[in-house]
């Protein structure tokens, strides 16, 4: 997959929607992370995976609070 | 002050023989903790009263003739983010609200107990169990007694630091991607994942929902297998635990690895960059060793390692940030400075990246059992570094590292950490034994026979000499 001609601006983005209140240092630190965080990301979807079921389970019985 | 032994093993043989009393045990655990805690920050909140009366009940019980198994009277920590019913639980955050967990035991706790055990108090913890220490937030921070210019390494920092300094004879830890093996490692002692499901997780604050295990931390194999026949079992209160059976690890320490199917895995650990030779050298002396010792040792390559790598790191992000979003709108200054940043980058990954890392976790469950079948365990490095300076840390440094934990978070595969040795400068190194799922008495059997004849597991930290004299 490729990565977002303007990391800067795609982070910025996804950081301002999700509401959180960084400084212009910790907005940097993310921007720095991002193309890291982005290939690891993209190295997932992979043909191997491609008809594979989530590990994900639901059960539609509430457990027993603990 | 009477000697304090070595392990759980001989403090629960000492107070069967009649040579120790489990108050005199306690005490002495007390009065290390008033001489050492100042400089190592092992302690949140000390419960000595607690312990005492405990103690003192533990002792009541041996004297009736009541044996409730090798806990009974052993001072064991546990860690912040564990819900006790007779002190706060605080996660070493501002966040958490005090409210949470109050007046409960969670399961491990309870079974402790239950078990006889004797509590000392909460350990510290990086904040809600994950990034680097704060010093400019109203907890202690976690010294390591093997070098208190050093970092215990983390999360159960605290429960790592106080067992290697003899504060308690056994603790507990949580881990989602290192959290009990990377404190072991740096702190000289031994510490178990177990299988995801194994251990009710009831109880804790969660890091990542579907990563986070707990488990034991001790001086040796022995000593967390006799903490773990306590801690394992289904318990209602947590949906991801497992029904199967219980087996009994103690009686599973053979002390022999004689034919045992071993699975050396270089290729994805020995080459890390910033890897210490040293620590690579005392792998391979460790492998040497479980070949002079009867094993049928073969290499082996873990597929797709860096991609479970990637997985373990997106899923970990992303059920974090669902946990904290709402705080870290609204608090973002009340975190630490380290912790903010780890919980929040899941803000920055999609919800289709978190749906694609569970489908990748579903081809890595299968390739990697398909790989392990004809083996019994996996053995590679824990980390191939000592403990590293406080000074400078910050979660870049972090990803730098050579550790090794997370892809066993991500499987869920029960994996031991136990020391194999130390860095020129002295520091421990440790290695990792990797189990298949519910494997664990295989795992502590392998880790108990190298510890029969090796003593790494049993050297005192020298950082602590001074003050402990």
């Amino acid at each position: 997959m490729p990565e977002p001609k303007d990391v800067r601006a795609a982070v910025t983005a996804a950081v301002e929607a999700a509401g959180l209140p960084l400084t212009d240092a910790e907005l940097e630190a993310f921007v720095s992370i991002y193309p890291a965080l982005r290939a690891g990301a993209d190295s997932l979807y992979i043909e191997a995976v491609r008809y594979e079921e989530p590990a994900l389970v639901f059960t539609p019985v509430p457990p027993v609070q603990g | 002050m009477i000697g304090v032994p070595s392990t759980l093993t001989e403090a629960a043989a000492a107070l069967r023989s009649g040579t120790l009393s489990s108050v005199a045990l306690t005490e002495a655990v007390i009065a290390r903790a008033d001489a050492l805690d100042g400089d190592l920050g092992v302690y949140i909140t000390r419960m000595d009263n607690e312990a005492l009366n405990a103690a003192a009940a533990a002792d009541r019980d041996f004297t009736a003739g009541i044996d409730r198994g090798p806990l009974q009277g052993i001072p064991i920590g546990v860690k912040d983010i564990i819900a006790t019913r007779d002190a706060p639980t605080t996660a070493q955050s501002l966040i958490l609200n005090p409210a949470w967990g109050a007046g409960i035991d969670a399961p491990v706790v309870a079974r402790l107990r239950a078990a006889g055990a004797v509590i000392t108090g909460k350990t510290t913890t990086m904040e809600f169990a994950v990034g680097m220490p704060d010093a400019n937030k109203p907890f202690p921070v976690p010294h390591n007694p093997w070098d208190l210019e050093r970092w215990p390494g983390g999360s159960s920092s605290g429960s790592g630091a106080g067992v290697a300094a003899g504060l308690f004879f056994g603790a507990l830890g949580t881990d989602t991607g290192g959290s009990i093996r990377l404190p072991a490692a740096y702190c000289g002692i031994t510490g178990l994942k177990p299988t995801y499901g194994r251990v009710p997780k009831s109880g804790c604050a969660p890091l990542g929902y579907s990563l986070d295990h707990i488990g034991p931390m001790a001086r040796s194999a022995r000593d967390c297998a006799a903490i773990l026949e306590v801690l394992a079992g289904y318990d209602a209160s947590d949906p991801t635990c497992s029904h199967a059976a219980v087996p009994p690890y103690l009686a599973a320490l053979t002390g022999s690895v004689k034919g045992i199917r071993i699975g050396v895995e270089r290729v994805n650990h020995l080459t890390a960059p910033n890897a210490d030779p040293v620590a690579v050298a005392a792998f391979e002396d460790a492998a040497a060793w479980f070949i002079s010792a009867g094993a049928l040792v073969e290499e082996v390559a873990v597929p797709y390692y860096q991609e479970i790598r990637s997985a373990n790191t997106v899923t970990m992000r992303g059920e974090s940030t669902s946990y904290h979003l709402g705080d870290l709108r609204t608090r973002w200054e009340d975190y630490g400075v380290h912790t903010s940043k780890a919980v929040s980058q899941g803000a920055i990954v999609g919800a289709a990246d978190y749906v694609q890392a569970q489908r990748f976790r579903s081809l890595a469950r299968r390739v990697v059992a398909a790989m392990m079948e004809p083996l019994d365990v996996l053995l590679m490095p824990t980390a191939l570094m000592g403990a590293p300076r406080l000074a400078g840390l910050d979660h870049t440094s972090f990803m730098n590292w050579p550790t090794f934990t997370q892809p066993w978070n991500l499987l869920g595969l029960p994996a031991l950490a136990l020391p194999m040795g130390f860095t020129a400068a002295g520091l421990p190194l440790s290695m990792q034994v990797v189990g298949k799922p519910f494997a664990e008495a295989t795992v502590l059997r392998v880790g108990d026979a190298y510890q029969r004849k090796t003593s790494f597991h049993l050297e005192r930290p020298t950082g602590i000499a001074a003050v402990a004299a």
